[in-house]
């Protein structure tokens, strides 16, 4: 790929060789269920919505869909009921930092990549396409830690972002019996991808996501169903002193977008560190790439 | 016998509900490969009325089991797979046949062609194809049933 001979970190890169080509899309008048089924089978956070020509109109994410669950709507509803549109675009050339910023000032997550203004529809470009892209680079460095099975010295040592330098530090706990309701409630308050649900003992036991929300809607659970009901678990967690480079590594392999983060005491959860987040650093592993730093609708 | 999916149609076979797990369905696909004697790769879904839902095939299973970031993991390959495996599979308790099964299905009567039945398989890249007499589901096609037979008629 051409990306291997590029020496600085983001500059000069243009969208198409960020960008995730595969777009999954849906016809207007296709239903919620449809919708919910594809995010769950392709694992996608939001599908684009097209109309009879193949245009693209809208689009549906998965906070759109826990919305819709939390207003009781039937999921046999048609999607132009609930999207949003019509989809942001950028071009393929476009260079990558003008469509982060573009991102950024838009206070969305993503960006369809188009040709002609948004018509047609030939790519996607996200956060975790961008951790993706810098994961790649940092593997080729020969200072990324990634790239060596060990730190050598104290000074390679410290050079390496570790979790608690990035990690967000408010992260919401609920308890194992608070309903969905409340669950959702607080998701959409603070902009949140997923809760933390704690049992009486205050103990970490599991996490409630946008996914599960959305397959517990398509699975017939009434919004009033306790959190412990649907919850994941057990908590995919890493140590405040973890490499961010072993974090990411952590995160692709489990399939995850976020990882909680606790002290030497593994039930005291002390941040939640999602790829998003690790896309701000610009960089998979070291400091040597974190020259400059862009701002997320969170940062 | 005709040349139609009559002659090359399987009466025998195995089918799943849109509530069984993705682990339970691969636990199914295991134990049925092993009672028919053949690698069975894919299987009709019926609701609880036997009327055909939808299929799930490995195509299906691997979209599950792909990692979300897969053009990552093209450049990692100190990974061992086998923990990839058992990770995707641990999410497998949640998500149920009827969240992943292809539900826009092309289905065939007994008296179909085969040609035709070879014609749909090109032109809809589907290995497979439910026999339906009206509503019910009278057997299934496979593809290299479908190959075996014509190549037995070549061959004569």
């Amino acid at each position: 790929m051409a990306i291997i001979t590029k020496s600085n970190v983001l500059t000069g890169i243009k969208v198409r060789e960020a960008m995730r080509s595969q777009v999954v899309r849906l016809f207007v008048g296709a239903s919620l269920n449809q919708c919910v089924r594809h995010a769950i089978k392709y694992k996608v956070n939001a599908l684009l919505v097209a109309d009879n020509n193949d245009h693209a109109v809208g689009v549906v994410s998965k906070t759109d869909l826990m919305s819709a669950y939390y207003a009781g709507l039937p999921l046999d509803l048609s999607l132009e009921a609930i999207m949003v549109g019509p989809p942001l675009c950028c071009s393929p050339d476009d260079p990558l930092e003008k469509a982060l910023e573009y991102m950024s000032a838009c206070g969305v997550h993503r960006l369809y990549v188009s040709e002609d203004d948004g018509k047609s529809v030939i790519g996607v470009l996200a956060y975790p396409d961008i951790v993706g892209l810098l994961y790649r680079l940092c593997r080729r460095c020969k200072r990324s830690l990634v790239s060596r099975k060990k730190v050598e010295t104290v000074e390679l040592f410290e050079e390496h972002i570790i979790a608690k330098e990035i990690m967000s530090l408010s992260v919401k706990a609920h308890l194992e019996n608070e309903t969905l309701f409340e669950i959702m409630e607080a998701l959409s308050e603070y902009r949140f991808g997923a809760v933390l649900i704690r049992d009486k003992g205050n103990a970490p036991i599991g996490v409630v996501s946008k996914t599960d929300l959305i397959i517990a809607y398509r699975h017939g659970f009434s919004a009033d169903t306790k959190a412990e009901t649907i919850m994941s678990k057990p908590v995919r967690a890493c140590r405040e002193n973890d490499f961010l480079a072993e974090v990411i590594r952590q995160m692709i392999f489990s399939d995850v977008h976020r990882l909680f983060v606790h002290s030497e005491d593994s039930e005291r959860i002390t941040g939640v560190l999602s790829l998003t987040d690790a896309a701000l650093v610009r960089s998979g592993s070291c400091k040597a790439c974190t020259a400059s730093r862009f701002l997320t609708p969170h940062g | 016998m005709k040349n139609t999916a009559r002659a090359v149609m399987q009466t025998r076979f195995t089918m799943l509900s849109p509530h069984d797990t993705i682990k339970e369905a691969v636990i199914v696909l295991q134990s049925a490969s092993k009672e028919h004697g053949r690698r069975v790769f894919g299987m009709m879904v019926t609701d609880q009325e036997g009327k055909l839902v939808g299929m799930l095939s490995m195509y299906d299973i691997f979209l599950f089991l792909r990692p979300k970031h897969i053009e990552i993991w093209g450049e990692m390959d100190d990974i061992d797979l086998t923990g990839l495996v058992g990770e995707a599979l641990s999410r497998a308790d949640t998500i149920r046949v009827g969240d992943v099964m292809t539900t826009s299905l092309i289905s065939i009567t007994p008296d179909t062609n085969l040609m035709m039945i070879v014609d749909i398989m090109i032109k809809k890249h589907v290995r497979r194809l439910p026999v339906l007499d009206g509503k019910e589901i009278v057997g299934i096609v496979f593809m290299s049933d479908v190959f075996d037979y014509l190549l037995e008629k070549f061959m004569q």
